[in-house]
Order: structure tokens, then sequence, then C-alpha cells
């Protein structure tokens, strides 16, 4: 098989929580270089605290070790196929350092605040000084301009402030966010394009660029038929619980077996004539359930009798017994189910990971497949500091007795302890 | 430049990067707006009469169901052109293939094996065009035992184990609302094209991109997955990662961090609960959360949602506050960044759309409406050789 498909590339990741090391752990698992900016004095704090009751809370089966920065999964799922150095940048000499690297870098992606790149004298006009072309992408929480540009966010809150969460949740209850961050991931995945066709304009024209992203607004984008009717119809959405609102029924419905439940969507009246054959329903039922209109309007009937119906039975024989007959049904799978998945497992969605210090552990891969570059975790999730010996030496150029006066600063230190606990 | 190509003045980050759309619905054509936001020239193949099925579904414009009224579809397609053409048809084939050899990047989202008995699948159109990557968007993916299964947004959530870990306890799982499954296969398929373009540029050649919307979410979901890995725990669906508090005219989100509870017990008037055992870190508040909960509430009915984001924000407490599409219209940070635009289209006149999320070299890249059905035949089949009464003819014929 032919080479990496991001082979050459080289990216500077100043990122971190979720959204930004995910999108350079995908760029790595593709081949590019991945340099890990943080420092003992300011990790990831997805690496969590010192100490275990900080907040991060998933260590490998519970156990956080000696060095719990070293063993969170929410640290170590996002940062594979990277390697990571210790430069405090709150020290002149670490900015220094850093500016070497720009210098050897094709793009460099960060996520901090609005306005702590210009403080530690790494804005995007000081690093196009260092190396015209540079490609600088931030990726900061509300962008980096406007009233709100200093103000911080997770997943769960961009969920509320883009919209999203305005028409989650039950029929007629609160809104609610999803059960993870799903902000995140979705900037990850369009920052990989957004990097990528930086690249692009710099083939073709030689010009750097930088690209200022707010996270708020990427997830806004996700709902933009919820926009348009308002802009159209001056319509507000609120929940509609696992409702559709094109076609019906549609429900997730209780099977047999602890919170065991299945997902189906019947599309059209001849999925529902097939469905409700399964169902058997009594043909004065049938009629009175035929078009969508009936369906919509009957909905909670609806599920009362599919719920019926399902309830004592098996959420993977309903699936495939739905499917046979081309209904669209899914089982509402579990962690532990997700990860034993025949389909998955069958198109190698998991790749198992042996790290130093968590074991060998599968993670999830990417939501893309490539027929000429099969990308691949290349390393697990990086020590914090593992490689800032190889990045000083090797990729800035600095002589054994710059890196050891670094050392002795403190500025390249990758105890984290020396600096007090950084809690989540 | 072929006579095809559209004629652009801006040089925009994708200028010269060619793309034949020939996707519906929601996934394939979000993928190819966010190409053609980018500067790509995209042409959007529409079978004929009513064009992408996006086309058909709500919200219209007024409520009026008609083909150039959809919201969906009107925001789905901007920066695109349309030509129609019944790719089923045989005629299609002297049609498609010049458009092949054009395309760097298709994107297509018909079912596995669909664009096969086509004489469309990859291997088809590494023939015609070897430096074409094909980019296929589907519920399950090209392969694997579910591969001709049925799917839609909500069952993707399900298979992609993102439903069982949102909602309540004692409740069904929920789904997000909207089409997060959708959206996000089209921002992995904008982002898998972008790979393939990459590598196209270094090697010369075009591949098959494949891409799933199960595990789009299966990739976006985590801690499930995560969970279950380390822990060997199923997650439990919870409201406990960012709790939502009702204040007085909506509500308002918190994230509880250990940087910022003594100020938020300052800020709700309760310094004493600083020390009180039973909230003192992470784990003691997600423990004790139901009472946590109650005493945060009182507190909170007599807020106001974009004072107290505000305020919070102000002291870096990471708040949110529930934004309906109206909050979001009237924000400032978003009225302050251009982040709506207004777009004139000939039927629907003059809307907002969510615009680009992001700013290139200080600058809003352009924004144009998306096509009427078939706007674009004229142009692109004369530069593809057609005589008007050709084009006649295989408009009689339904072929386009």
């Amino acid at each position: 098989m032919s080479k990496n498909a991001l082979e050459g590339l080289r990216v500077l990741d100043l990122t971190q929580v979720w959204a930004g090391p995910t999108c350079t752990k995908i760029l790595g698992d593709l081949g590019a270089e991945i340099i890990k900016i943080e420092s003992g004095r300011r990790m990831d704090i997805s690496r969590g605290g010192t100490t275990a009751n900080s907040g991060a809370g998933l260590y490998p089966d519970g156990n956080a070790g000696d060095e719990p920065w070293n063993t969170s999964g929410l640290y170590t799922d996002r940062n594979r196929s990277k390697i990571s150095a210790c430069l405090d940048l709150t020290h002149p000499k670490g900015v220094e350092v850093l500016k070497k690297l720009v210098e050897k870098s094709d793009v460099v992606i960060e996520s901090f605040r609005s306005g702590v790149m210009e403080r530690f004298g790494l804005s995007y006009e000081d690093l196009k000084l260092i190396r015209k072309d540079i490609i600088m992408v931030s990726l900061a929480s509300q962008g980096g301009s406007g009233p709100e540009r200093s103000y911080g966010s997770f997943g769960a809150t961009l969920e509320q402030t883009a919209g999203i969460a305005s028409f989650t949740g039950y029929l007629g209850g609160d809104p609610r966010t999803s059960g993870t961050f799903l902000p995140d991931p979705m900037v990850a995945f369009l920052a990989i394009g957004i990097v990528l066709s930086a690249i692009e304009q710099r083939r073709t024209t030689g010009k750097g660029t930088f690209v200022d992203l707010s996270q708020r607004e990427v997830t806004t984008g996700v709902v933009g038929e919820m926009v348009m009717d308002y802009t159209m119809n001056g319509r507000k959405w609120g929940p509609n619980g696992n409702r559709d609102n094109v076609f019906a029924p549609q429900g997730v419905y209780k099977c047999y077996g602890d919170d065991s439940w299945i997902a189906i969507s019947v599309r059209t009246d001849d999925e529902w004539n097939t469905f409700s054959e399964m169902l058997n329903l009594s043909s004065e039922q049938v009629n009175t359930f035929s078009t969508v209109s009936q369906r919509f309007a009957q909905h909670d009937e609806l599920d009362r009798l599919i719920t019926q119906w399902s309830q004592d039975k098996d959420a993977h024989e309903v699936m495939h017994a739905l499917q046979m007959v081309g209904i669209p049904a899914g089982v509402s799978l579990t962690g532990e189910q997700i990860l034993a998945d025949e389909h998955l497992n069958d198109r190698e969605f998991w790749e198992e990971v042996d790290h130093p210090m968590v074991g060998r552990r599968p993670f999830l891969s990417r939501p893309f497949k490539f027929s000429k570059h099969p990308a691949s975790t290349r390393s697990h999730a990086p020590l914090l500091g593992a490689h800032t010996d190889y990045v000083l030496r090797d990729i800035a150029g600095l002589s054994d007795e710059e890196i050891t006066e670094l050392s002795d600063l403190g500025i390249t230190s990758n105890d984290p302890t020396a600096f007090g606990s950084t809690a989540f | 430049m072929s006579l095809l190509d559209k004629p652009f003045s801006e040089d925009l980050p994708l200028s010269g990067v060619k793309v034949l759309d020939i996707s519906q619905g929601v996934a394939g054509p979000y993928a190819g707006k966010l190409l053609g936001g980018m500067g790509a020239d995209v042409i959007s193949v529409e079978p004929p009469i009513h064009g992408d099925y996006a086309r058909l579904i709500p919200p219209f414009f007024e409520d009026d169901p008609h083909i150039e009224k959809s919201g969906l579809f009107l925001y789905l397609n901007t920066d695109k052109r349309s030509i129609t053409l019944d790719l089923s048809s045989e005629q299609s084939q002297s049609v498609i293939k010049p458009l092949i050899e054009w395309a760097d990047i298709i994107i297509e989202n018909y079912a596995p094996d669909t664009l096969e008995n086509l004489g469309l699948g990859y291997k088809d159109i590494e023939k015609i065009s070897s430096k074409t990557s094909l980019v296929s968007i589907t519920d399950f993916g090209q392969s694997g035992p579910y591969k001709d299964y049925q799917g839609t947004n909500l069952i993707s959530l399900a298979l992609g184990g993102l439903l069982q870990i949102t909602g309540d306890v004692d409740k069904e799982p929920l789904k997000v609302g909207g089409r997060p499954a959708e959206y996000i296969a089209g921002l992995s398929a904008f982002s898998g094209a972008m790979v393939a373009l990459y590598a196209q540029r270094a090697s010369g050649e075009g591949q098959h991109v494949d891409v799933s919307m199960v595990e789009a979410i299966a990739t976006a979901q985590m801690y499930s997955g995560l969970n279950y890995a380390y822990l060997g725990e199923n997650r439990v669906r919870a409201n406990d990662i960012a709790p939502m508090y009702q204040v007085s005219n909506g509500h308002v989100g918190v994230m509880y961090r250990q940087d910022n509870w003594d100020d938020f017990c300052d800020m709700i008037g309760r310094p004493e609960m600083k020390d009180d055992e039973r909230f003192i870190d992470n784990v003691a508040r997600r423990e004790n959360i139901i009472e946590l909960n109650q005493i945060v509430s009182e507190w909170m009915i007599k807020q106001d949602k974009t004072e107290l984001y505000h305020l919070a924000q102000g002291q870096r407490m990471p708040f949110g506050y529930i934004c309906d599409a109206e909050d979001l219209i009237s924000s400032e940070q978003y009225i302050h960044r251009g982040y709506f635009v207004e777009i004139d289209h000939p039927v629907c006149g003059k809307l907002l759309y969510p615009g680009h999320s992001f700013f290139w070299d200080d600058e809003k890249l352009p924004m144009e409406r998306a096509p009427l059905l078939g706007e674009h035949n004229e142009s692109v089949y004369e530069a593809l050789g057609f005589s008007k009464e050709e084009v006649s003819a295989l408009t009689e014929k339904g072929v386009i």
C-alpha cells in the first residue's frame, strides 16, 4: 500500500480538551506529524488534575495510577498519533522555542480563549514574521471577535447557546443536551477540511492563512433548517421527543431485558402497511392509521401498540426482523454492545491500542475510510512530555546546552505536581 | 480553464477545485455546500421534475410546499450550480462522462451498489478519470453485514451508541434534535473529500472515500464506548454533565468546575457551600446532584437568562443559556460577527441564513443562494457541446 495520505504535513498542536485534539488526532492517523505542545504548568485539562479525584474521572478500571495525567481516558482517546513536548509558554524562552517550531511547521492550530495567543506574543501577525506562509487555525469558542470573544464553553454549553438544546428533549418537556459533547466532534470533523483547504490554497497561491473559527457558529450550522423555519415563517421549534417531522411513526421502544430499546422509523405508507401486519393490528385499526397525517394525529396510540408488541422481544431480533422487510430499525446500543457490534467490527471500526500505563484497550477510529490510504492509530497517546528532547533537538535544532538550560529553568518540566493541581 | 468552469473573480481557498455533487438530502449536499463555500465549483446533478428530494422536505417558505421553497434545501445548497439529469436513463451516460472527467471530487449518497448498477461505481469512474475521487455517504458504509440495511437519522444515533446515553435513566433513550447524524456525516464527507484532494495533489490519483453515518455518530459519541473500554460499565443516561436550570425567562446551563466552585457559591449567595462536604468536588457534586439542584434551582428561578449568562461568563464560569432561533438571531455575538447573512432568492426573496462559521484572513467568504432546479442546464449543457435542439430533445425524453 502506498504512503500515508497526509505524509509530509507537520502540525503544531496547541489545542486542548476535545475539538482541537480530535481534529489533530485524525490528521495524525492519516500520516501528518502532530507535535502537541503542553507543559507541566498547563496540561491539557482532559489529562485531569494531578490527583485522581479531580473530575476527568475515566481511569483504566478506575485506577488512576501514580500519574493520573497519563492515564485519563479522555486524554488517551483524543491524543493518539501525536508526539508530546513540554514547553511553558508563560516564559519568554518557551515562546522563543515555540517560534523555532513554527518555522518548521505547516500549520499551527490552537483553541485557547481568544486573546491568549496574543498575550504569548504568538498572534498570526507574530507567526507570519517567522514563517510567511504559515497557516494558523484558531478554534475559539465564540471566535476571535465580538463582545463574547473571551467567553469559555464546553460542548454541552455550546449545544445550549447554538440552538440544538432548544429542540432536544422529551415531548412537552424541558430542553436537553446530548449524552456527549456533540459540538466538539462536529468542530473537529469540519476543522480537518478547513486545515486542508488552507493547504490547497497555499499550494495554488503560495500564501498562508489565518482562520478564525467559532465553535458556536459551527454548531448552529448543523441546525440550518431550524433557523430557516424561523426566518421564513417566524416559527420556533421545541422538543419533540423521538418523533420525526415528516413521517410517522418513529420512536424508541422497550424490548425484553434491562434498559433494552429498539429505534424504529416508518418512512412511507408501504413500510407502515408491512409493519402493521407484523403488529397484528385489526383491519379496523389499520384503516384508522392509513395516512401519515392519521398516524401523526394518533402517534401516542401507535407508540402504545408498538411497545405492546416489542416489549417482550429481543431488541436485536426485532431489528433484524424489521430490516429483513425493509423497515429502518436499530438497537439502541450500550457501550458494551457497540464495542461488540458485528457490523462495526467487520468494518474494523475499533482500534486496539497498547498504552504503557493503560494497557490494551479499544478506541474509536474515524468517520471515513480511504481506499488507497488506509488510516490507523500510529502511536498511543503520549505520556506528558515524552518527546520533548526529540522535538527540541531534532525539530527546533537546539543544542544540548540550550536544552539543559530550558530544563533547569523548569520550562520543559513534565512534572505537573511541581506546579500544583490543575483541576478540571 | 474549460468552458464548463464557472467564471470566478474572487481568489477563494478552493478556487479551481471541481466538484460534481450527485447526492441528495442532507449529508452529501452539506458536504457540497461546504466545498462550494470554500470556493470550489460545485455542479449539483438533480433528478428531473422534482429535483433533490430535500426540495420536498419542510420547512417551506410561508408553509407553501414547493420545490423552490424548502428551507432545508435552500440552506444546504448555497454556492452550487444545478443541472437536471436522470442518471438511470441510458442517454445520461454521454452527459455524465465528461462531467466525471471534469471533476476532482464526486459526492454521492445512494445505497451501496446503486452506482455500480448504473455503471458509475468507483471502478468505472477510475477508468473514466483516474484523478477523480468518489466520496460515498451511506447509513452503514460500503461493506459489512448491515450494508444493505435501511437507516434514518434516528437509526444512526441508535447504532452509533449516542441514543442510549441521551435522556433520562427512567425514560426511553432520546434523540438529539434535528438531523445530527446526517450533518455530522456531511462534515466528515467534506473533510474526507479534502484528504482525498490532498493525496491526489501528491500522487495524481483519486480514490474512493467511504463515509458511514453510523460511524460518524460512533466516532462522535465517545463517552459510551470509552466508559465501557475503561471501566467495563455501561454509561447511564443522566442529566449531570451540564445541568440546566429554569430561570425567569428560559433555561440556563451550568458546568460545575472546581476552578469556579467558590465563585459560584458566592454568586448564588451561599458562601457556606464552599466547604460543604456534599459538594466539595466533582465526584461529590455528581453523587449529590439532586440536593445541589434543589438549592441552585431556588436561586435560578429569579434570574434572567442573558444577564446571568454574561454575569457568569464575566467571572470565567462557562455557562450557557438555551437559545431558540429568535435568541440566535438576536445574539449580540452573532450580530457582531455577521454570522447570519441575508441572501436574496428569486422565489423566496431576502431571508437570513446561517453563514460561514469562520473568518478567512479576516474576511467572510461570499455565499450565493441555492440554484433553482435545472437553473444552469443551458450553460452547462452548452459547455458540454450539446446544441439547443439536443437539449430540448433530451428534456422531452425526460433525461434532463
